[in-house]
């Protein structure tokens, strides 16, 4: 995968990760995986997402429309 | 353990070792829980699944993680919110999500706000998530109409210099899973 794949990857992880443990039909009290490590996991790519701006300035990233 | 992976209308047809259980005229998809720690990768084959599920017909993704012991407790856990789930399935039938993400400084939330509104027009359904972005949006869009929307966030960029706008997808419906 080229560099640029790998990182349109990473933010699209961003939104993966968004939607798969905070989006989708809740069925309450029935979510009993080891969503403390995955939290971990949201949060540094959280942080990810802040850093976006500065990396997109730098063209280290793709811009708009780009990671579809 | 098995895990609910997605509610659908009954015609789909998984591959093992999925399997459609049967309730009530729907269908809730049902996997073997995986074991261990969720990576990306993990993550990133649920994505396929889904969105190869999704060629087959409409269909409404379950929070990641959600486990009940066996098919009968699944259809338990769902079987209440029958009718919910069919108006959400019709809502979301024939299209997909985009998410739209903008960052920028502290003044560009009225310019967010306007890039939200010129986008939700071309949507079936919008909904701003939280989040610390200036915008974080999810946009359910007719299949036939992702083109036009991806040509309206390019124009949209070039008209708010200010913000840094990235939109991705198309994703299953994750946003969209309410009734409506």
């Amino acid at each position: 995968m080229s560099e640029g794949a790998v990182a349109q990857r990473e933010v699209a992880l961003v939104d993966l990760v968004d939607r798969l443990l905070g989006g989708g039909v809740v069925i309450a009290g029935e979510i009993t995986l080891a969503v403390a490590d995955v939290d971990l996991v949201h949060v540094s790519l959280r942080a990810l997402v802040s850093s976006v701006d500065t990396a997109q300035r730098q063209g280290a990233l793709p811009r708009m429309g780009e990671a579809l | 353990m098995i895990e609910l992976v997605a509610i659908t209308d009954g015609t789909l047809a998984p591959e093992a070792p999925v399997r459609a259980v049967p309730f009530d005229g729907l269908a809730v998809l049902c996997a073997p829980a995986a074991e261990g720690e969720a990576d990306a990768e993990t993550l990133w084959r649920r994505e396929a699944l889904l969105e190869a599920l999704m060629e087959q017909g409409a269909l409404l993704p379950v929070r990641y993680g959600t486990v009940v012991a066996d098919e009968a407790a699944a259809v338990e856990a769902v079987s209440e919110h029958r009718d919910a789930f069919a108006r959400a399935l019709a809502r979301v039938r024939g299209a997909v999500e985009l998410s739209v993400r903008a960052v920028g400084p502290a003044d560009a939330a009225p310019a967010a706000a306007r890039v939200h509104a010129t986008l939700a027009v071309l949507a079936r359904d919008a909904v701003r998530l939280g989040g610390d972005e200036q915008l974080n949006g999810a946009y359910l869009v007719e299949r036939g109409a992702v083109d036009d929307f991806v040509a309206a966030v390019g124009r949209l960029q070039r008209e708010h210099r200010g913000l840094s706008i990235l939109c991705t997808g198309p994703w299953p419906p994750y946003s969209f899973t309410e009734a409506g």
